[in-house]
């Protein structure tokens, strides 16, 4: 692939504080047109990872690449880049119209989608007449959305995008980015919401402690992770003979869990077989369960 | 250049409120002191205050005695006056502060330094805005002056001569702006930038204070910024080359910094 094509590249991407490490040595690529995760707990360097993407913060190693150009030595790039920021602030006596076009006009682009996300998001011009000090939490992500999408950005970053949202307008959010990506738009989403990320994402981005665990597909992580294996017997067994599969979740008498990786499926299937089954479920992880097994 | 623009515009947006009633509360201010040394009690009462005030007290006013009395004198105290400073002070280091410091301690400054938009320009904006902001005080200080003194003109004295005086109001200010520039780009939050940019223009005028009151601090009188603007110096003399290089350089030297840190700073 031509370096145009990777939206987003970090190279050994680094950023310290002193003693403490924000982020170490990140290496990534994200593709055009690609939905990005970026999952990771709180203080592990999600956001810092975007700031210095956007050239917030200087990297104390490495460098970042955005559309095509290196981040520390030009800013029109910028121009085609729409940003969230997680804790998104406005200036309170402005209203949202004026916070709109101020920043649009800083972007130097048209505003063309901006009527498009206002009418999806249910910001309407009464809303806008009014200062931002008096918006909502919700409103004031609304706005945020809005303003980081409305010059039709090529690509986004998009810092826990439906915090404060209610159902209804996540549902809303999750169509304006399945649209964005039908016009190649590429996504980069981090949040703490792990069904949304596998909502959004085909590809996830894992960070603990600023470091990278692991890069892949959603269905990859998922499929690399233990399935969950639950038997029901229609009369005891011993269950020692079936506890070296896998771990074992739940075990009584009659009823098993298991969690066991792919590789000892068929032999477990196998040996189950031989027992008095009544009932037999396997199941994928999710890609919460899948987080949750690499950062125990 | 655009974003110039659009940055100042906002500046403008976001200190056109304040900055109404400190222009007008300054040429109020400005037009009553025109009104008082057209007063011959007053001339009178000042004498004989003045004659039995002591040094320290007409070192505060930055007066000498002779021309404090005259109505050309009184006039020039309106321009020294602490309160007359003190409106000039207000735009110098609220507007720098708000600009770049403001902006990070507020957590807005993500969504402009996010766009295509040099750090450069923040800082040239910022600059604007302030220079912008002190010229429409010293505009409505000399306009008090002007109108007071072309409704009831006073004897032997000319309105055009406060007009030297306000260019140096302006280009001491602006200085100080300059210097509050700085001291917002290397701030995160606008309290803590108006905190050290109001103490150091507070330590220079009483610097200067206290060098022209005690002998033995005299020699430090020039380190002071407010050792360069003297109103009734200006009256009867003129800007002097002085009285511009030395803010004019201690203002570009503190914008260097301030280009120079901002560009590289985290935000």
């Amino acid at each position: 692939m031509p370096t145009d094509a990777f939206p987003i590249r970090a190279i050994g991407l680094g950023k310290r504080y002193g003693s403490l490490t924000a982020l170490a040595d990140l290496n990534l690529e994200v593709g055009q047109g690609e939905a990005f995760g970026f999952l990771g707990p709180n203080g592990a360097g999600k956001t810092t990872t975007i700031r210095l993407l956007l050239g917030l913060l200087r990297p104390t190693t490495g460098e970042a690449v955005v559309m095509g150009k290196r981040v520390a030595r030009s800013v029109a790039w910028r121009g085609e880049v729409g940003y969230l920021p997680g804790d998104v602030k406005f200036w309170p006596r402005l209203t949202g119209q004026e916070t709109l076009d101020f920043l649009c006009g800083l972007s130097g682009r048209a505003a063309l989608a901006r009527s498009g996300l206002l009418k999806r998001l249910e910001l309407g011009p009464a809303e806008l007449a009014r200062p931002v000090r008096t918006y909502s939490d919700g409103m004031r992500q609304k706005l945020g959305i809005v303003q980081a999408l409305q010059c039709t950005p090529k690509l986004a970053l998009l810092d826990e995008p439906t915090k404060g949202l209610d159902p209804l307008m996540q549902q809303a959010f999750y169509e304006i980015v399945t649209d964005m990506r039908r016009h190649g738009a590429t996504v980069f989403l981090s949040s703490h919401v792990i069904a949304e990320v596998e909502r959004v994402c085909e590809r996830v981005a894992m960070l603990r402690a600023g470091k990278l665990v692991t890069v892949g597909t959603v269905v990859g992580l998922r499929q690399a992770e233990r399935r969950r294996v639950v038997a029901h017997f229609r009369e005891p067994v011993d269950l020692a003979a079936l506890a070296h599969f896998g771990e074992v979740v739940v075990g009584t008498e009659q009823h098993l869990e298991l969690l066991v990786a792919q590789a000892e499926l068929p032999a477990l299937v196998a040996r189950l077989g031989m027992l008095p089954l009544v009932d037999l479920l396997v199941e994928r992880p999710t890609l919460e369960e899948a987080f949750l097994e690499r950062y125990r | 250049m655009s974003s110039v623009r659009v940055l100042l515009r906002q500046h403008v947006r976001l200190h056109r409120m304040p900055l109404i009633p400190l222009a007008a509360g300054l040429a109020l201010f400005e037009w009553i002191m025109t009104f008082v040394a057209r007063q011959p009690v007053v001339s009178k009462f000042l004498s004989s205050a003045l004659n039995a005030a002591p040094p320290e007290f007409l070192a505060l006013v930055n007066q000498d005695l002779v021309s404090s009395v005259s109505a050309q004198g009184i006039i020039g105290v309106g321009y020294a006056h602490p309160f007359a400073l003190l409106m000039m002070a207000v735009v110098a280091v609220r507007v720098p502060s708000a600009a770049l410091a403001g902006e990070i301690g507020r957590g807005t400054m993500d969504l402009v330094a996010a766009r295509p938009v040099l750090r450069a320009a923040q800082v040239a904006a910022a600059l604007l805005g302030v220079l912008a902001g002190l010229a429409i005080l010293a505009a409505a200080a000399y306009a008090g002056t002007l109108v007071g003194l072309v409704v009831q003109p006073v004897e032997g004295v000319s309105a055009l001569r406060y007009g030297l005086v306000a260019v140096q109001l302006w280009l001491t200010f602006a200085c100080w702006g300059c210097v509050a520039i700085a001291i917002s780009a290397l701030s995160r939050e606008a309290g803590q930038a108006i905190a050290w940019a109001a103490g150091l223009m507070a330590g220079s005028y009483v610097l200067d204070y206290a060098s022209r009151v005690w002998t033995r601090l005299a020699p430090l009188r020039p380190l002071s910024l407010f050792r360069y603007y003297e109103p009734q110096r200006v009256v009867s003399a003129g800007i002097s080359r002085l009285d511009v290089m030395v803010p004019a350089a201690v203002g570009a030297a503190a914008l260097l910094l301030a280009f120079g840190v901002f560009a590289r700073r985290d935000l």
